[in-house]
């Protein structure tokens, strides 16, 4: 059992580094999208009592909404502005992994200090998850990019969404289902906003969008 | 007690149905008729349940998730008198965009559906009881009100509602990390699935919850539910949000949807109070953002040249004072409560006059539009007014609450705190003025349109300012009380 959900775990660190280190945009829709297929089976890995049909529903939205739509979501709106890679970062892609390792040990670090969770079905959840919300947070302030910065925040949410799996395995499967209808709120919403951007300035830097200050 | 909970899920879901029904409306006359049908309707339904628990008894219903205490009862009574007033202002404000041809049928709909829709997310993050529903409702509401913003699609209008957008959806997936955090403070009770997330739950085993797991979350939530609050320095979405937005909606940003997310804050006050021993820490925290806040708009409106920025960051200034009332615990938090009514009654009305006189001069650039109380004889009083109540001049009821914070700040022998909020409160007291007088009586610069007002916007200029100074008079006792009750929640005594 263990060994499943800590082989999950190392695909979401891996991409997580990849999204450090990818230019190409298509290649960070695609590393997300590995990654909430690989989020996406948690629920079944983590529930010991076997799947009911609840767990299974939630799997499928979820593989469903992170796997496929949101990525097909993000790839129509870089078909449609017709952009590869992102321009200037603000910090470059090597500088970026480094910040990743650091992170990564900033946050076995941090859950080294926290109380160990009983019954936890797996250690590496928490340092996981806290690398994920900072990846998130770091892309988000470091690229320009309207896509990817919603690629963050999908990282961000991910590393949530494996707090509250793995290490809150009794969460109502309710309150599971209202946030991931709320994550595909948000990302169609800035769908909606990258498009009306788009048509508006004719690109999608959003370093570029500058006219309200003070 | 049977009609209650009816009347609880009346306030939910009457707006959904306003919100659906205003996708079909046949013109922009009949939509901002259903408008404020719907929400005087459901601020008549708010009122019963209101007074339903005005003895400072608690109702539940639906398996307990969703439920109506002191707490509660008065934020949802501060939401709907915001709501009213603004719905009220719209007809106004958007008869005369439509005359300018830029409110057509579609965009009427929209903003209709999005209105009844914010109001239904509002409702349900203080009507639930269940922490994770709370949370989906402050997120419903980003995510509603997006769109608001840029009802008028212009590209500064976009570029606001994309950093408000990114900014909030960041902070309240931290709100999310803080609400797992808690439940993880909590799963050592062996509470059973749903029954974990409840904070009538959590609050009966508080002192047992896991003080270090409680301590991160709070931080958390701190940080999720203070950036959709507008608390420096997590700010910077709201002066761009505020000041791009339509009147009616920088209205309800400022008159509510800032306390919507302050109110996620105080739940979570007495969680952390009572798991780390009353030491404190929690309190200190708010009061430290809080004091921040004041000094960082302080700095920002004393060089602002937009009348809506100024009173964006006036809000940020705003909001730190309730959360300075809510770290001095004890009477602060019945003066911070007694304040967020307050700014709630004259936050909106500057709005719905930098509104109108938008529509006269064409801009909200302080520079010209002085002068304005000659040509604009309603709202450019309402606006000079508003902005005398907002600094908290005597004997406006903004400033008997900001003498009650005072009061318990000297009372609790925390002198640093009482300088810091002399110093910030008095610079916003300078520059709101300075640039309220060259506003009202300056030399003109620019030959404004005539101005429109009608019956129903002189009511309602009168009303809010008049209840202000009434307020500022004489504090109702039943007032008092249903203030003292709600303290008592956020303070956690039973």
């Amino acid at each position: 059992m263990n060994l499943s959900i800590d082989s999950v775990m190392l695909v979401l660190v891996v991409t997580n580094l990849l999204l450090l280190g990818l230019s190409q945009l298509r290649s960070c829709v695609h590393a997300v999208a590995v990654q909430g297929f690989a989020l996406g089976l948690l629920p079944l890995l983590v529930r010991q009592s076997g799947p009911t049909a609840w767990t299974v529903m939630v799997v499928l939205v979820t593989i469903g909404l992170k796997g496929v739509v949101f990525p097909r979501l993000m790839l129509g709106a870089l078909r449609d502005a017709d952009v590869r890679r992102e321009k200037r970062p603000a910090v470059g892609y090597t500088m970026s992994m480094v910040v990743g390792f650091i992170a990564l040990a900033g946050a076995a670090w941090l859950s080294s200090r926290l109380p160990v969770f009983a019954g936890s079905p797996s250690t590496l959840a928490a340092p996981v998850s806290f690398f994920m919300i900072f990846v998130g947070l770091f892309i988000i302030v470091s690229r320009n990019h309207a896509v990817n910065q919603i690629v963050g925040y999908l990282v961000l949410e991910n590393g949530v969404y494996v707090f509250g799996v793995v290490l809150l395995h009794e969460l109502p499967l309710l309150v599971e289902m209202g946030v991931l209808l709320d994550a595909f709120a948000a990302v169609f919403v800035m769908g909606v906003a990258v498009y009306h951007i788009n048509s508006e300035f004719d690109h999608l830097e959003v370093d570029q969008l500058d006219m309200l200050r003070g | 007690m049977t009609l209650v909970p009816i009347l609880l899920w009346s306030v939910l879901l009457l707006p959904a149905t306003g919100a659906a029904l205003s996708l079909v409306c046949p013109s922009v006359r009949t939509l901002l008729w259903t408008v404020r049908a719907g929400v005087v309707l459901t601020a008549a339904i708010a009122l019963g349940c209101v007074w339903a628990v005005h003895d400072g008894s608690a109702v539940e219903t639906a398996w307990s998730w969703l439920r109506l205490d002191a707490l509660s009862a008065y934020h949802l009574a501060v939401m709907m008198l915001v709501f009213t007033l603004s719905s009220l202002y719209l007809p106004g404000y958007f008869g005369e965009e439509a005359k300018a041809g830029r409110f057509p049928r579609d965009r009427a709909r929209r903003f209709g559906a999005l209105w009844f829709g914010a109001l239904a997310a509002m409702g349900l993050v203080l009507l639930s009881n269940n922490i994770g529903i709370m949370w989906v409702g402050i997120e419903a509401t980003t995510l509603v009100t997006a769109f608001l913003i840029c009802i008028h699609r212009t590209p500064a209008s976009l570029e606001a509602m994309w950093k408000y957008l990114i900014i909030c959806s960041v902070g309240v997936a931290f709100a999310f990390m803080g609400t797992l955090l808690a439940g993880a403070a909590a799963e050592h009770l062996h509470l059973e699935g749903a029954q974990m997330l409840l904070w009538s739950n959590l609050r009966e085993n508080a002192s047992r919850l896991d003080p270090a797991l409680m301590k991160v979350a709070f931080l958390f939530l701190l940080v999720g539910y203070g950036t959709k609050a507008g608390l420096a320095p997590m700010h910077s979405w709201l002066p761009d949000a505020h000041s791009q937005a339509p009147g009616p909606v920088s209205a309800l940003f400022s008159g509510f949807m800032l306390n919507a997310s302050l109110y996620c804050i105080m739940r979570y006050l007495p969680l952390v109070d009572a798991a780390t021993g009353h030491n404190g820490w929690g309190p200190r925290l708010v009061l430290l953002l809080g004091l921040v806040s004041i000094v960082v708009a302080a700095i920002f409106i004393l060089f602002q040249t937009d009348l809506k920025r100024l009173l964006a960051y006036s809000s940020v200034e705003h909001m730190g004072i309730i959360a300075v009332g809510l770290g001095l615990g004890g009477p602060g938090i019945l003066a911070a409560l007694f304040h967020t009514l307050n700014h709630s009654l004259c936050k909106p009305m500057a709005f719905f006059a930098a509104g109108r006189l938008d529509q006269m001069y064409g801009t909200h650039d302080t520079a010209r539009l002085s002068g304005c109380m000659r040509a604009a004889p309603l709202w450019g009083r309402a606006l000079f007014g508003s902005l005398l109540a907002v600094i908290g001049v005597a004997p406006f009821a903004v400033f008997m609450s900001e003498f009650m914070i005072l009061r318990a700040a000297a009372h609790n022998g925390a002198w640093w705190t009482l300088g810091i909020f002399l110093v910030g409160v008095g610079v916003v007291f300078i520059g709101v003025l300075r640039q309220a007088i060259n506003i009202a009586w300056g030399e003109p610069v620019v030959a404004p349109k005539q101005e429109q007002a009608g019956p129903l916007d002189w009511v309602l200029a009168v009303a809010a300012l008049g209840a202000l100074l009434v307020l500022g008079l004489w504090f109702p006792e039943s007032l008092a009380d249903m203030l003292g009750r709600a303290s008592n929640i956020v303070e956690g005594t039973p």
